[in-house]
């Protein structure tokens, strides 16, 4: 739409490889150049002006990575799968949580044009598929010019282990757990916005867990650990998988609890200060998507 | 009124308004002519402001100030003006004419000389020979501020050192009508917050700059208002007028000014010093940092009834935040405070009103301005005293519609059609949208959308009545005038007039009057530009009523042209022959010619003017005939609510409105729509953050607007066609008074669903969630 961003992307250097090898020897060519997968965040910031690519890396025609195949009872999904992609009925049928986060990802434009790996990269607060990952305990592959490496999702998304130089996001691991998944976000409006709080649960049967994540109310999406095993501790695993609304609405609280904690007293002991009205109404919120997104899980 | 079913619309299912003409009728008044440029539109080859090109055009881009408020040291072009491309800078002491413009006063410097009083106010501007040359030189400008308090309370703004040489109050009326010591039986009080609404134009302000060989220049932009746009720039150039010229381009949105100072000054001067043509388009940020907004009002109000739910009084206080510069603040002020008591009958009102100025950004025209922010806080009180009485918020209501004959609280009285109880009693009476008991569970669109989270247990439905009225036209003495030519050749005709489409259908209906008068099918409305003359600006309906009015004395004197010599041939009056469809013909049916023939290859022009009758400004207690004309509406709000995530989603606004007569219901219905639609956005999402003075996320990202998922079903109930007998063909603009109107009904509905008194405006997620105990 932008006359400057036009004229911007011819005077730079554009490298389109075909292959995710091509992709990382073009990356080491060109140290300095971003990879671009849907562009929605990326360009976004080279229109205002935020960000100056000395290159840019196209990853639109790496086809490899741009569908899923099946791992040891996982799914490899590519890091080039698009949203709109993932909001298809096959990809519910295999990873409903994901699926209903892709599709809640913005208008249809953005869904068509932004990647779940640009999604993890990006590591937006809001990124929608990120609490669906972290519950679902995935693992990203790693593709670099000093060969490929796996690591937990959430170990990217805090930092503690990110992207070197020249690496790309290549593939993210998923198990798949064959039973039911939720995702729940709350955004204020009726039509496509960010998400004010975002809650993905994941039932493991085999394992007898309950995974719960909650996105958007910190950095990166925070797991309430307690919370899941004292609920998973309560449903019947070999029976119904019923709980009691009275069992969920604790569950709800407990969640919102621990992830939006009561302020500490103050070193010098004064007394904590009361939580802000906004922190109230954010844990009132996250309380009642966890509720519904068990309740919802195991009905 | 006749046929009631005449002026009844469900755009839903698709029946256009049938009025007096009849089916087969494809032209003239009263039918749905579509706009000539609807397929270029759709198809998006329509030439917008933004894809103007000249041979040899350089770039503006414009430095912006990041803090709200600021002394400026010194400003440091050297490094900027030696970069390579780079071919002028101006700053403030480059401005050869005033160094300060604006609609009212001429309080807002081109750029900030000594002190920046908003955040993103310009400072320097570069012309290069590529729009990235011209933004990098931008950031390269030194400047060296001494960073100030910024004033951002508009309740501080009174006892805050000046901001500005002209003081912190822009304007104060003090209403008084009737008996201070009046007291009712029943009192409520509430305080009540309205937001800063953007106008958000979907394309960002935009022009093109080109010098005249005889030193004066050419400003192509999507001015809504060029003659006024015109001569604030020839004053900050030092040129006469006329060496001016405004050409309007394809205007992309316009819900107030649009391209004003922001855009055309900086232009002209860098076109002016470079010799070459010059374009400049903004960026969203831009945009959203530059033009003006509606103004955030703060509003207390006491209202006192009787038992019966009759109304006694009213007081309130109402405080405008202007922002920095005075703009249309004045304008905005006199109708809020003409408007503070709403289209009821209160026999004493008692109404303080202020403009202040602060450093937040700036305020100015944004449809239904002063009208839409009192119309949330009275409907607001009216819902108050109707749960304090017992009584259904209609029912109290109707108890205090006011009527044609009735006085406004600035002593006018209304001698328009104001049936106000017929357009509650039309919202009230309709149908409510059917609960989707039947439908399968997972097709319901829940508050939080399609894929949100909301849950049909926790979903309460709310129904809101709001009334809401605002004036036509400028108000307060304001010279309403417009000027239009229509030329008749070849069985064809033109319109000239410097009226601006903005998108409201301005050339569609000079065609149809042209049509009705003349009788020849194809009419073209020429563009707009300065060399024509002066129509006004595009604003409070203001084409329909003199634009269209002039286009029709000036087509009837054709008219009268043309039949003269054939009357006076066949010894009948004009009245007696009759034009359709490029034929003329006498009532008895003996004469029978063409436009064509009787023409002869001959051009007949004709220029006219129409003028309003005068109004006068209001007096030191808010007294006098301020108003030519008003319009009025009633809006049931439905809406649904997740009460403990506090997500809204309107299901449904149902309207009246009195629109005098309908003279085109595809158009009209699209236009109410569009009103309805704004309206919503202002009562739950629409509000742009400034803490502190800091815009915070200017763009349509951070700034959420209603999509089409947000947009309610429009349902218009009744058109009530009582012709306004002052307004040419009868008609009353109708774009305004929905946005003023609808803010309030989604609140009223809110506050049903939740039991909230919901007094803010957006609608917070957190005051739409029930009490705990509600739950």
């Amino acid at each position: 739409m932008s006359t400057y961003a036009r004229q911007t992307a011819q005077a730079r250097n554009v490298a389109l490889p075909s292959s995710l090898e091509e992709a990382v020897a073009a990356l080491a060519a060109m140290p300095t150049a971003v990879p671009v997968a849907g562009g929605t965040d990326l360009m976004a910031s080279v229109n205002a002006g935020l960000l100056r690519p000395a290159g840019l890396v196209g990853l639109g025609r790496i086809n490899e990575t741009r569908g899923w195949q099946y791992a040891d009872g996982a799914a490899l999904l590519g890091a080039g799968l698009t949203h709109a992609r993932m909001g298809r009925p096959d990809f519910a049928a295999l990873i409903p949580a994901l699926a209903a986060a892709a599709r809640a990802a913005g208008p249809p434009q953005i869904r068509n044009a932004g990647t779940l790996g640009g999604n993890i990269v990006t590591a937006a607060p809001t990124g929608d598929a990120l609490p669906v990952l972290a519950a679902l305990e995935a693992s990203v592959l790693l593709a670099g010019p000093q060969g490929n490496r796996e690591l937990p999702v959430s170990h990217l998304l805090t930092g503690m282990d990110p992207l070197r130089p020249g690496e790309l996001l290549a593939y993210v691991r998923v198990p798949l757990l064959h039973a039911p998944q939720t995702f729940l976000k709350a955004t204020g409006r009726t039509g496509p916005g960010r998400a004010t709080a975002s809650v993905a649960l994941v039932l493991d049967p085999a394992r007898r867990g309950v995974r719960c994540a909650v996105g958007a109310v910190a950095p990166v999406p925070l797991r309430p650990l307690e919370a899941e095993r004292w609920v998973a501790s309560l449903i019947d695993w070999d029976g119904q998988r019923t709980l009691a609304p009275e069992a969920c609405t604790a569950f709800g609280e407990y969640v919102a609890g621990a992830c939006i904690p009561d302020p500490l007293p103050g070193e010098d002991g004064t007394p904590a200060p009361e939580l802000p009205p906004a922190a109230i109404q954010l844990r009132r919120t996250v309380a009642a998507l966890a509720r519904r997104a068990l309740g919802r899980a195991l009905a | 009124m006749t046929g009631p079913d005449a002026a009844t619309a469900t755009p839903a299912v698709g029946t256009p308004v049938a009025t007096e003409k009849t089916d087969a009728a494809t032209h003239g008044l009263g039918v749905s002519l579509p706009p000539t440029d609807a397929l270029a539109k759709a198809q998006g080859t329509y030439p917008y402001a933004a894809d103007l090109w000249a041979e040899g055009l350089l770039w503006a881009a414009v430095l912006r100030s990041p803090h709200p408020h600021a002394r400026i040291v010194s400003v440091d072009t050297t490094e900027a003006a030696a970069m390579p491309g780079v071919r002028a800078v101006v700053t403030h002491d480059d401005v050869p004419g005033d160094a300060t413009h604006g609609r009212r006063v001429a309080d807002r410097p081109v750029f900030a000389g000594d002190t920046v009083r908003h955040h993103g106010e310009a400072i320097a501007a570069i012309a290069a020979d590529h729009p990235d040359t011209a933004r990098l030189a931008a950031a390269a400008i030194q400047v060296e501020y001494e960073v100030l308090e910024p004033v951002t309370d508009p309740e501080r703004a009174f006892s805050a050192e000046p901001l500005h040489p002209d003081g912190n109050l822009i304007r104060h009326i003090p209403l008084r009508f009737g008996d201070p010591d009046a007291v009712g039986e029943v009192v409520v009080e509430g305080l009540y917050r309205v937001g800063r609404q953007d106008p958000a134009p979907i394309g960002a302000e935009a022009g093109l700059a080109v010098p005249r060989p005889d030193g004066g220049v050419e400003l192509y932009v999507a001015s809504t208002d060029p003659h006024t746009d015109r001569d604030l720039a020839a004053a900050c150039f030092g040129l006469e007028p006329d060496r001016v010229k405004v050409v309007v381009t394809g205007v992309p949105g316009a819900m107030g000014d649009r391209e004003d100072s922001g855009v055309q000054i900086p232009l002209g001067l860098l076109a002016l010093k470079t010799g070459c043509p010059v374009k400049f388009v903004a960026t969203r940020e831009e945009s959203f940092l530059s033009h003006s907004h509606r103004h955030p009002t703060l509003l207390r109000y006491r209202h006192h009834a009787d038992a019966e739910g009759r109304l006694v009084k009213v007081e309130a206080q109402v405080l405008l935040d202007a922002g920095a510069y005075a703009d249309t603040s004045s304008d905005a002020l006199a109708a809020a405070v003409a408007f503070a008591a709403g289209p009821y009958v209160v026999p004493h009102v008692f109404v303080e009103g202020w403009a202040v100025r602060t450093n937040n950004p700036p305020s100015g025209h944004v449809r239904g301005e002063g009208a839409m922010q009192v119309c949330a806080a009275y409907e607001g009180q009216m819902d108050k005293l109707a749960a304090k009485l017992g009584l259904d918020p209609a029912e109290i209501r109707m108890r205090n519609v006011m009527a044609t004959g009735d006085l406004l609280p600035t002593g006018q009285s209304v001698t328009c059609p104001a049936p106000v109880g017929e357009l509650l009693k039309a919202v009230r009476d309709a149908d409510l949208p059917p609960l989707p008991v039947d439908d399968d569970e997972s097709q319901w669109l829940l508050p939080g959308g399609p894929e949100g989270a909301g849950e049909p247990g926790a979903v309460r439905r709310g129904v809101g009545y709001a009334l809401g009225m605002v004036h036509m036209l400028g108000a307060e003495g304001t010279d309403e005038v417009s000027t239009a030519t229509v030329r008749i050749h070849d069985g064809q005709a033109t319109v000239i007039c410097a009226a601006v489409e903005t998108g409201q259908g301005f050339t569609t209906l000079a065609r149809q009057i042209v049509q009705e008068v003349l009788g020849v099918e194809e009419v073209r409305v020429l563009p707009s530009d300065t060399d024509q003359p002066p129509a006004g600006a595009s604003a409070r309906g203001r084409h329909t009523w003199v634009s269209g009015g002039a286009v029709e004395r000036a087509a009837k004197m054709v008219r009268t042209q043309l039949l003269q010599p054939l009357a006076a041939k066949f010894g009948m009056s004009v009245e007696l022959l009759t034009i359709a469809d490029g034929k003329i013909t006498s009532y008895d049916g003996v004469l029978s010619t063409t436009v064509e023939e009787e023409l002869a290859g001959k051009e007949l022009w004709a220029t006219a003017q129409c003028r309003p009758h005068p109004t006068d400004e209001l007096d030191d207690t808010g007294q006098g005939d301020a108003f030519v004309g008003l319009a009025f509406c009633a809006v049931r709000a439905v809406v649904d609510v997740d009460i403990e995530l506090g997500s809204v989603r309107v299901v449904e606004m149902a309207v009246a409105q009195d629109v005098g007569r309908v003279l085109n219901p595809r158009q009209l219905a699209v236009r109410i729509e569009a009103g309805v639609t704004q309206g919503v956005g202002m009562a739950l999402m629409e509000d742009l953050r400034a803490p502190r003075g800091i815009v915070k996320r200017p763009t349509l990202t951070g700034y959420s607007l209603p999509t089409a998922l947000d947009a309610p079903d429009v349902r218009i109930v009744k058109l009530v066609e009582e012709r306004d007998v002052v307004a040419p063909f009868g008609a009353k603009a109708v774009s305004a008074v929905p946005v003023v109107v609808s803010p309030a009904a989604v609140a009223a509905a809110v506050r049903a669903a939740t039991g909230r008194p919901v007094s803010r405006l957006p609608i917070r997620p957190q005051h739409a969630v029930a009490k705990p105990q509600q739950v």
